[in-house]
């Protein structure tokens, strides 16, 4: 699995997430992320890509917070697809991860 | 005691008795031929037909239910008046006797009354307090005759009343059970209270899965509420087949739906005729092996599980039917296994009291019910009925003794469908993918309008959950077993059956979900719960390991 880092100024936007994230990429998911975000305190996952997501996938997005609350940080999201969106809503992660509906949006957060 | 004008019965006016065609009878009974001489002339020239005895013996010999009055003299020989007088109450209870007593002895004359005697006069006579006191006694004595008749009468009416509801009952109220229907065997019971309550049943197959029942008890006794119960019957039947038609599918109006549809049909009349009925409806789908129940403050149905041999109650939410402030109805979902039985009772059963008063009790009626599960229920009704009748010491009960027994067969729920999908795959997590696409296939056969993309990735992902649980715990990371996957689909609903031959899963392990982020796993058995409509688990005794879960197309509850 191979994640696309851009950083603008001191924010991590991550892209290019797999369109499954599942019981079966979530381990590989959460050692590419913990390796790439590395002192990352302001850091955004661009969801769009991912299509599917399971409990795993679940799990694996909450290693990737509380590595980057670990560091002082936060980590946001945008681009949500439904099926992603329907998985959130069911184990409440929207109560722990602020989601926005863009990149923009997201970037401007982290300013204000 | 006669009315206040006999307190001081000589300012009385004298009636002359002179309006009747038959003259009324009096016996005077007294061993002085003075006095009897003296009476027959008052009496006479007032009207009245007057027969003499010289005592009690004689009197009792005269005496016929014709006699309107007796005036009876206490001492006399032969039979005195207090034996002669205890002699007519006993053979003639109505027949009113005035005493008649000398002045210095007026504590006799209220003995005798104390033992039944209409009044008293004494000698010297004043014949104006004489007629008067008879007349009194004449007229009371026809009314008790006109009571007599209308009580005769009216308990006719009562009869025919009585038979005319047993037969109702019998005709329409409690009407045959199927015996034994897709996979459910029905038993019923019903024996009539003195006066006949409202209770009814009616049990009934819907579509080629399911089967109705109805258990009900109206407010009230006799006909009223026989007729009642008989068209509550026929209305639930009317509304079922007016909520199926029009939708031209072969799906079936949900049982909250049919209830509020007859309440909302019913209800302006019950509020007139100020009655109301508590009700259950059933429904046992044995496709999906799921108990539907609308309970409207009837008895809670006792479910008997089979697997661990204990009893549980249904507790509904709704209030009866014809109570104001409620138009909607609620069912709540109850699944069962193989082998496990339901009972629908009425108060009659857990109302029944002891010599002391003491209700019989649910508590008491599941212990019996674990005992006695094992019966046919036909049987078990029977068996109940002869607890509740030894539990009273009577068979004469004040309610309706009612009960219905629902047992579900012991053969297992896969063998009942035949799956239309297979998957077969290997104990490893890149299998998901086809697991996926398989969960793709099944819901395109169904065609896109009964099952849409979103609804499809929801399926996919408890899909997903399901395999990943098996492969991690069922068979603990071990590549290369074994995993069914079977799919039936229906024009109502999808059934996927997963199989493995692993380790049975532990529910008691299973972590709670934890939403604070402070745990990443546990979130799987939450999202299958929450995204499937009807889950179940369980293990063959040939060790093979089944999770069924079922989504509904059209959402019928």
């Amino acid at each position: 699995m191979k994640l696309a880092l851009e950083e603008t100024s001191k924010i991590a936007v991550i892209t290019a997430l797999p369109n499954v994230l599942d019981a079966e990429n979530a381990a590989e998911f959460k050692d590419e992320v913990t390796r790439i975000l590395q002192g990352k305190t302001q850091v955004i996952f661009d969801m769009s890509t991912v299509h599917f997501m399971d409990s795993a996938g679940c799990g694996a997005l909450i290693t990737a917070l509380r590595h980057v609350k670990d560091d002082g940080g936060v980590l946001k999201l945008y681009g949500v697809t439904s099926q992603v969106r329907r998985v959130i809503e069911l184990v409440r992660m929207y109560k722990i991860i602020d989601i926005f509906e863009t990149k923009k949006q997201a970037m401007r957060s982290f300013q204000s | 005691m006669p009315g206040d004008t006999l307190n001081n019965p000589s300012q009385c006016t004298v009636s002359q008795n002179p309006c009747r065609e038959v003259p009324a009878k009096v016996l005077v009974v007294d061993d002085s031929r003075v006095a009897r001489a003296y009476l027959e002339l008052h009496l006479s020239k007032a009207g009245y037909a007057v027969t003499v005895a010289k005592d009690g013996k004689e009197a009792l010999a005269l005496l016929s239910e014709n006699t309107s009055v007796v005036l009876l003299d206490l001492l006399m020989p032969e039979m005195d008046g207090m034996a002669c007088l205890r002699h007519i109450r006993e053979q003639h209870p109505d027949i009113p006797v005035i005493i008649i007593t000398v002045s210095h002895e007026i504590a006799h004359a209220v003995d005798a009354m104390k033992n039944g005697a209409y009044y008293y006069v004494t000698k010297p006579f004043n014949p104006d307090e004489i007629l008067a006191l008879v007349e009194q006694a004449v007229r009371a004595r026809s009314q008790t005759k006109k009571l007599h008749i209308i009580e005769g009468q009216l308990n006719k009416v009562h009869a025919l009343e009585t038979s005319v509801a047993a037969q109702i009952r019998k005709s329409l109220l409690v009407t045959g059970l199927p015996g034994e229907l897709h996979g459910i065997k029905a038993g019923g019971l019903n024996v009539a209270s003195k006066d006949i309550d409202g209770d009814f049943y009616d049990c009934f197959a819907v579509g080629s899965n399911c089967i109705d029942l109805i258990v009900g008890d109206v407010m009230g006794k006799g006909v009223p509420a026989a007729l009642l119960g008989a068209e509550i019957k026929k209305r639930f039947m009317n509304v079922l087949y007016k909520l199926t038609r029009p939708s031209g599918t072969t799906s079936h109006p949900s049982p909250e739906k049919i209830v509020s549809t007859v309440h909302k049909e019913m209800i302006r009349r019950l509020r007139e005729e100020e009655t109301f009925f508590t009700l259950g409806y059933a429904r046992f789908d044995m496709h999906r092996h799921l108990l539907s129940y609308v309970d409207c403050g009837h008895m809670r149905p006792i479910h008997f599980h089979h697997e661990t041999n204990t009893c549980t109650l249904l507790q509904g939410v709704n209030m009866p039917i014809g109570f104001p402030l409620q138009d909607t109805f609620k069912q709540i979902l109850v699944p069962f296994t193989p082998g496990d039985l339901f009972l629908f009772y009425s108060d009659g059963i857990t109302e029944a009291t002891d010599a002391k008063g003491a209700a019989y009790g649910e508590d008491r009626l599941m212990k019996f019910i674990r005992r006695n599960a094992h019966l046919e229920p036909r049987d078990l009704c029977d068996t109940i009925y002869k607890e509740v009748a030894s539990y009273s010491h009577t068979e004469s009960f004040t309610d309706d003794i009612t009960c219905v027994a629902m047992k579900v067969d012991l053969t297992k729920p896969e063998e009942q469908s035949r799956p239309q999908w297979h998957l077969k795959i290997k104990s490893t997590l890149n299998e998901l993918d086809r697991v996926r696409g398989f969960i793709v296939e099944v819901c395109r056969g169904l065609g896109k309008t009964m099952v849409d993309g979103e609804r499809i990735k929801m399926i996919q992902i408890v899909a997903t959950e399901i395999t990943t649980n098996i492969i991690k715990h069922a068979y603990a990371g071990k590549k290369g077993k074994d995993i069914l996957i079977e799919a039936t689909t229906s024009p109502d609903e999808i059934m996927f059956n997963f199989y493995d031959w692993g380790v049975e899963f532990d529910f008691s392990t299973a972590p709670t979900p934890v939403f604070d982020g402070s745990r990443e796993d546990g979130f799987g058995l939450h999202i299958i719960a929450h995204t499937a409509d009807y889950v179940r688990y369980w293990r063959d005794e040939d060790g093979r390991n089944t999770a069924c879960v079922t989504f509904f197309l059209n959402k019928r509850g």
